[in-house]
């Protein structure tokens, strides 16, 4: 940091987008936190970017609209951007840096940490597992979320992405262990509308007890994307690693965040990489997720969901594309099922939970887990496979064992893949609807399963169509 | 007409046979009538399970918003009292500074080293050094160590300290008590709340 904090300087060389190029600065110091202050007295927090030569640039998050070189000046605080944390901020609702923004004055700290987070000692880390469920069958069952794990979901425009956030921020839990568990949900660029969503569904439902909102606003300066999620994993590692908490993470829309990042770089005037994002994106990404993880030693475990709309459903995007690389999985919302309004439109087949084994089984979910979601995948894209040829052939030219593929198709998305918005199935009841699913199949097609567990669990059901 | 064994061996048969198609059709229908009273006994105990269930989980979420929104308002209400017996506490404060005797030796060095810390911040010794109204006098005495230092005509509005600007007016250092205050506010606040009860345990 600069020699001592607390230094106002006046002379203002440049606004260009968002950062403010401030001269004849004898120390600042990269990542610094300033003040820059018009001259009507406003005031807006920035951050140094780069410093030298005696000048040094400054990143406004609040933007630099209104801002003029002559009488605006700018306060090196001589700390970098720090965020009070106690137990407190449980049940508190923030904006995108982290200033209360819900009536109520700040929270009372236990300590005031770096946004930035510290970095995380990778001998120190412990591998993911446990189980954490969502209430969401086609999560819990199929693409199951495992403590520590960061696991994105990538959505499109339009699609149903913030009502499955919020209802996993209102369901989720640690079954059993009477382990304490909180959310921490980041919106990011969000409609003012959602964001109202967001926060009325907590608050009904009684989750926003156990839960920390940081709200970005699609109208707030973009360049605060870049703090929003900084700030709520700074707070997620406090309740986890300092409080103990299992904390499930959900950041929505990290394309506004990449966004935003877009846009900084393009102000510095660096080097465009693939679609004009800088060609850090994926070092800037891996800043943000991973900060997920557990730690040995530690009872708490930090878990992140990010939510990402793919620009024209494209998953070979920049962004979707450096996501898949960093996190462990990826929960694939589809554009068909979401059409013909199945409820979450998750499709299976583009899904994956990596390390869903560890978190699964005996012990921690139930012994057949793995075995019954194998087989409803292996089963449904047969079953998109029949649909195919019947596109084609017609039902009539379809075998009898083709005909209850299809039928199980349909059972598959219409009673365990689609649920209710304000649903929250228990594991059992998800491997239940598992096994009916697959039990419209004759045994002998049950390939994947123990034949104890199908005596246990298996209940024919009539063919279909 | 005498009997006619025939006719009436013939009519036995069919009386037999009826009678026991009859007595087999009742077992069979009373067979078929428990199976499908011990199924509907079946899914009417899965029904009812399923009633239960649906029941208890919605008696859960009920509980949970009624409790997770009464801890809540509780939890908020008793932020805003501490806040506003903070509040009293910095008012409290603020006026006793300023009425404190100003006249002793102590508040000499206190201003000498405000203004010391502010020529370090700024970098040089040429500055421009404004004070309260009240501390001029203060003021003075303490630039003499500061050769380059001069005091403004011009008084700052605030309960002590200094404020100093480089000469060319391109750096300023805010050395008041209140910015003082101000920037360590949050952890006097953390310490004044710890006095009531509230408050994180860690460090």
């Amino acid at each position: 940091m600069s020699g001592r904090g607390g230094v106002q300087y006046s002379r203002i060389a440049e606004i260009k987008g968002p950062l403010v190029v401030v001269d004849e600065v004898e120390s600042a110091a990269f990542d610094e936190l300033v003040e820059i202050q018009t001259s009507e007295g406003e005031k807006r927090l920035g951050k140094v970017l780069e410093v030298g030569n005696g000048k040094a640039i400054v990143q406004v998050f609040e933007g630099t609209t209104g801002l003029s070189v002559s009488g605006t000046s700018a306060k090196f605080v001589g700390k970098v951007m720090e965020m009070p944390v106690s137990e407190q901020v449980l049940g508190r609702v923030f904006d995108g840096l982290g200033r209360p923004k819900d009536g109520l004055p700040d929270p009372i700290a236990d300590r005031f940490v770096d946004i930035n987070g510290e970095p995380m000692n990778p001998e120190q880390r412990e591998y993911p597992r446990d189980f954490i469920q969502t209430g969401v069958s086609v999560i819990d069952g199929m693409l199951t979320l495992v403590r520590g794990q960061k696991l994105p979901i990538f959505s499109g425009s339009g699609m149903s992405h913030n009502i499955l956030a919020a209802q996993i921020a209102r369901q989720a839990s640690v079954v059993g262990s009477g382990e304490e568990f909180a959310v921490v949900f980041a919106a990011i660029g969000v409609q003012y509308s959602e964001s109202e969503y967001f926060r009325r569904s907590l608050e009904e439902s009684g989750a926003l007890k156990r839960s920390v909102l940081f709200l970005n606003l699609a109208d707030d300066p973009a360049i605060e994307r870049i703090i929003t999620p900084r700030v709520a994993l700074t707070v997620a590692e406090y309740l986890a690693y300092d409080l103990g908490m299992h904390v499930l993470v959900i950041l929505t829309d990290m394309t506004n965040y990449a966004e935003a990042l877009r846009e900084i770089s393009a102000a510095r005037e660096e080097v465009p990489g693939r679609k004009g994002y800088p060609g850090y994106l994926y070092t800037d990404l891996s800043t943000v997720y991973e900060r997920a993880g557990r730690l040995r030693g530690r009872p708490g475990s930090v878990t992140q969901m990010p939510i990402l709309s793919m620009p024209s459903d494209d998953i070979t995007h920049p962004i979707p594309d450096l996501t898949g690389y960093i996190t462990e999985g990826q929960i694939v919302l589809g554009r068909d099922l979401f059409r013909q309004g199945t409820y979450p439109p998750v499709n299976i087949l583009m899904s994956l939970s990596r390390i869903m084994k560890d978190g699964i089984g005996e012990g921690r979910t139930r012994a057949d887990h793995q075995e019954v979601s194998n087989q409803n995948y292996d089963a449904y894209s047969r079953a998109q496979e029949v649909r195919a040829l019947a596109g084609i052939v017609g039902k009539a030219g379809l075998t009898g064992l083709d005909l209850q593929y299809m039928g199980f198709g349909d059972d598959f998305e219409g009673g365990f893949l689609s649920q209710a918005v304000d649903e929250n199935r228990t594991i059992e009841e998800t491997l239940a609807l598992q096994w009916r699913a697959v039990s419209n199949l004759p045994k002998a097609e049950l390939t994947k399963i123990k034949d104890k567990f199908v005596e246990q669990h298996y209940k024919e059901r009539r063919a279909q169509g | 007409m005498g009997p006619n064994p025939q006719l009436e061996a013939t009519i036995d048969k069919i009386l037999a046979q009826s009678e026991a198609d009859l007595l087999s059709g009742l077992r069979r229908a009373h067979a078929e009538a428990e199976e499908m009273l011990s199924g509907s006994r079946q899914a009417m105990e899965d029904e009812y399970d399923r009633i239960l269930d649906d029941g208890k989980k919605e008696a859960d979420k009920v509980s949970r918003q009624i409790i997770g929104g009464a801890d809540l308002r509780a939890r908020n209400r008793l932020l805003l009292l501490a806040q506003e017996s903070i509040a009293r506490v910095f008012d409290e404060a603020a006026a006793r500074v300023r009425a404190a005797d100003r006249s002793g030796p102590e508040y000499a060095a206190l201003l000498e080293a405000l203004v010391k810390e502010s020529v370090e911040a700024l970098g040089t010794d040429g500055v421009t050094v404004r004070a309260a109204g009240q501390d001029r006098e203060a003021a003075g005495a303490a630039l003499e160590k500061f050769p380059g230092a001069e005091l403004s005509p011009d008084p700052v509005d605030c309960l002590g300290g200094v404020r100093a600007e480089s000469k060319d007016g391109s750096m300023s250092y805010d050395n008041t008590i209140d910015s003082r205050i101000e920037r360590m506010k949050p952890l006097i606040r953390k310490e004044i709340a710890a006095k009531f009860g509230m408050g994180g345990g860690g460090g």
